[in-house]
């Protein structure tokens, strides 16, 4: 950045770009098209909320008793945990699992609209495991209630089955495809063997069931006796694991039950955000007066910087970027932003200080501006990359098994533990890292534009800190 | 950085230069008297784990009409063999009262042995339309787990704090000044769980946010003071560590205070407001937060500096240490 190019045009380019920046990344824009609404750009309504204040369900699942279980049985565990979500129309979830804990995590906030949803008799339906079945045809009966039974004769349930797995063959045109196989016990194999030899070549498919959820329902090209299966249909690497770990999970040696399990009721926790926002805004209103009283322009430019800055973190929980997912924002997750808001006051405060010390020392306005953003940024760099440091180890240390720092830090530093995914601590990483970031984006690099461009505009020492002169 | 301006200006040191360096006593009476606070609050008062760290298990209900606590009492230990403690609080959201019972059991209740005893309270008291509100139910180990990987994850922090600051500040000694830094931080979560304790909060998930919240801003404060340190060496490099200390924080010592004005009025507004919309389960967050950022204003002022001085002090037998220094 060379200051020679910033005129006095600059500083309105700059407040009107972090004015257009602030608005589109609260607002958000979408429009209707039809009954869709399409969103382009994510606003604060589409920030998700974590349990603490929307309320929901977080529950840690792992198998009963001591059991240790392989990567594959936990995945197959997870599959159904992701398919039972699925069928009780929790669709908003997240579901972590981890193998070296053998642990699984689903979080899911209250249902909307759902005042009476009983989130005790969910997840006790979610650690059940699946009944799995093979059976004749695709028939259903639906009761009075509305819940759909499969009726077709049953051919082998999930006792049959020794294990399932994917790999890839040759197709009759010889390219590679995705089938799933199926190895079969002695009893299943010869059940099988029968059911295939009385279906092969008819259109009559062989559907298989987890409870009452279809998942697939190939047809029988030819008997199978042998006890080993294939099940062909346009798999893909993905679908084709994803059958086959369902179709484990219906042969689990182990139950699983939960190790943590905590409910928040809605109510809670939507009154405590309210009372954060409304401290959060009186005091934000405090450091306004408060920094353009002390510091005048230099003060006013803090004041615009640290907008962007919350801007800048609204944006990152939203997912305004699009090259960023958003993520959950908690309780802590706001303590973040405050905590790197006060960072940024902070930036903007030695730095308004250097700039009234440089003028006493009786320099022009130019070279002391120039000067003291000079000086003051080792300490600002020094401060905030110290807070890096902390954000990236809790990020670390409690995200999702599968996330960047997560998959560096638990694999060294954190190899004792097993992982937590304790949302709360990672948000509070989260929005700090995120924050300080938007520090150095906006508390120093615009506002020296700005506070440059400003002095172009009026070189009146007084309003910089300086004495008269 | 700043070290290409050095024979720009000499610092400014405007009016008179305060004798950080002379208090060391008051600095030494202030730290004994935060470790005796820490111990006498938490043996009069006990240290109150909340079950996320050591485990248990925490139903809340909201309920209408009388419920004895007593009965609910007799009613839950039939079921758990354990001992439980029954709570009765206003609803917060409406009209209607809510009963928590909290319990500790060797694995947890899961979410089978949870519905069980929601059906068998519902039993016993048909009349009063129980209703599930709130639950937290952690197995011992699991909390015990959390508990540990906090602490690990803040000494790793810690650690490469040291190290970071090691390298930045390699011209003022780094290891050092890294150490004591550490050090007034040290000081400044010991002042916040004092309080904590003192005001008879529990240690939950608020205690982790706020000793990470100090972690950063404690840290942070001692840096912008090391920073001047660190380019008042260039500029003065006669002068003795004590001067150099004292010039250093009397230069910042308007930041220091302004920045912390911000800082504390932001957790004053967060306090009264909460206290004034009754959600006090934030004022465990607040309060102690607000006196770890007290503190840290005085530490990075005087604790973290005068131990460095200290340090340095009885580190170099003589003069010969200064060109090391350098």
């Amino acid at each position: 950045m060379t200051v020679k190019k910033i005129g006095k045009s600059t500083f309105f380019i700059v407040v009107a770009l972090i004015a257009l920046f602030a608005a589109s990344a609260i607002t958000g824009f979408d429009y209707l098209y039809g009954d869709n609404t399409t969103t382009v750009i994510k606003g604060v309504d589409d920030i998700r909320l974590g349990i603490d204040i929307k309320g929901g369900v977080d529950v840690t699942f792992a198998p009963a008793g001591d059991y240790d279980a392989t990567d594959e049985q936990l995945d197959a565990a997870t599959e159904v945990i992701k398919t039972r979500l699925a069928s009780l129309g929790i669709n908003d979830n997240e579901l972590y699992s981890d193998g070296k804990s053998d642990r699984i995590i689903v979080r899911f906030p209250w249902q909307a609209g759902e005042s009476n949803f009983d989130p005790e008799s969910a997840v006790k339906e979610l650690g059940e495991m699946a009944e799995l079945t093979f059976r004749k045809g695709t028939d259903t009966e639906t009761d009075e209630e509305g819940n759909v039974t499969p009726v077709g004769d049953l051919v082998i349930s999930g006792s049959d089955i020794e294990s399932a797995g994917y790999t890839q063959q040759p197709d009759s045109y010889g390219n590679l495809e995705w089938v799933v196989t199926l190895k079969l016990n002695t009893d299943g194999t010869s059940k099988f063997g029968s059911a295939t030899s009385e279906l092969a070549g008819s259109t009559t498919p062989i559907s298989i069931w987890m409870d009452s959820t279809m998942i697939s329902a190939p047809t029988v090209n030819n008997a199978i006796t042998t006890g080993n299966a294939v099940i062909t249909g346009n798999f893909t690497s993905e679908s084709a694991k994803r059958l086959a770990d369902q179709i484990n999970s219906g042969a689990l040696p182990f139950k699983i039950e939960t190790k943590s399990f905590k409910t928040i009721s809605p109510t809670m926790g939507e009154g405590s955000l309210d009372a954060i926002l409304l401290a959060s805004s009186i005091a934000f209103a405090f450091i306004a007066v408060y920094m353009i009283v002390l510091y005048r322009i230099p003060g006013l430019v803090a004041v615009i910087a640290l907008i962007g800055q919350i801007a800048g973190s609204i944006a990152a929980v939203s997912g305004w970027f699009g090259f960023q997912p958003g993520s959950t924002l908690t309780i802590p997750g706001i303590a973040g932003i405050i905590l790197a808001v006060g960072m940024g006051v902070d930036a903007n405060i030695i730095t308004g200080e250097r700039i009234k010390e440089e003028l006493r020392s009786g320099k022009s306005l130019d070279a002391a501006i120039r000067v003291a953003y000079k000086r003051a940024f080792s300490a600002i760099l020094d401060g905030n990359i110290t807070n890096v440091i902390i954000a990236i180890v809790l990020m670390g240390a409690f995200g999702v098994p599968s996330s960047f720092f997560s998959k560096i830090l638990n694999r060294t530093v954190f190899c004792m533990f097993g992982a937590t995914a304790e949302g709360v601590v990672y948000s509070f990483g989260f929005t700090l890292l995120v924050g300080v970031i938007c520090n150095f984006i906006f508390g120093v690099f615009f506002s020296r534009i700005m506070v440059t461009s400003l002095s172009k505009i009026s070189g009146n020492r007084q309003l910089y800190g300086g004495d008269q002169k | 950085m700043s070290k290409k301006n050095s024979n720009a200006t000499a610092p400014v040191t405007t009016g008179k230069v305060y004798n950080f360096c002379s208090k060391k006593k008051m600095i030494l009476i202030i730290a004994i008297f935060i470790i005796v606070a820490l111990i006498a609050g938490a043996l009069i008062r006990g240290i109150k784990f909340a079950i996320e760290f050591k485990g248990g298990t925490m139903l809340t209900y909201s309920y209408t009409g009388d419920l004895n606590v007593d009965d609910v009492k007799t009613e839950v230990e039939k079921h758990i063999d354990s001992n439980v403690s029954v709570r009765r609080g206003e609803s917060l959201d409406s009209d209607g009262y809510q009963i928590t019972i909290s319990f500790t059991t060797k694995d947890g209740l899961n979410a089978d042995g949870q519905h069980e005893m929601t059906e068998n309270l519902r039993a016993a008291f048909p009349d009063n339309e129980l209703e599930l509100f709130d639950s937290n139910d952690v197995s011992p180990s699991s909390g015990r787990e959390f508990l540990l990987k906090c602490l690990v994850a803040m000494i790793f922090a810690a650690i490469i704090i040291i190290i970071y600051i090691a390298i930045r500040f390699s011209k003022i000694g780094g290891w050092s000044a890294g150490v004591c830094s550490i050090f007034a931080l040290v000081h400044d979560i010991l002042a916040a769980l004092a309080v904590s304790i003192i005001c008879g909060f529990e240690f939950n998930s608020n205690i982790v946010a706020v000793i990470l919240t100090i972690l950063g801003y404690s840290i942070n404060n001692t840096i912008v003071i090391y920073d001047r340190i660190r380019e008042n060496r260039t500029l003065m490099p006669k002068a003795s560590l004590n001067e150099l200390i004292n010039v250093s924080c009397t230069q910042s010592l308007t930041r220091s205070i302004r920045t912390s004005i911000t800082t504390i009025s932001t957790m004053l507004i967060v306090t009264i407001v909460v206290i004034i919309s009754g959600y006090t389960s934030l004022l465990s967050f607040s309060v102690p937060l607000m006196v770890g950022l007290i503190s840290g204003t005085y530490s990075s002022l005087f604790v973290a500096p005068v131990t460095w001085s200290w340090w340095k002090g009885n580190d170099k037998g003589d003069k010969k240490d200064k060109k090391k220094d350098k």
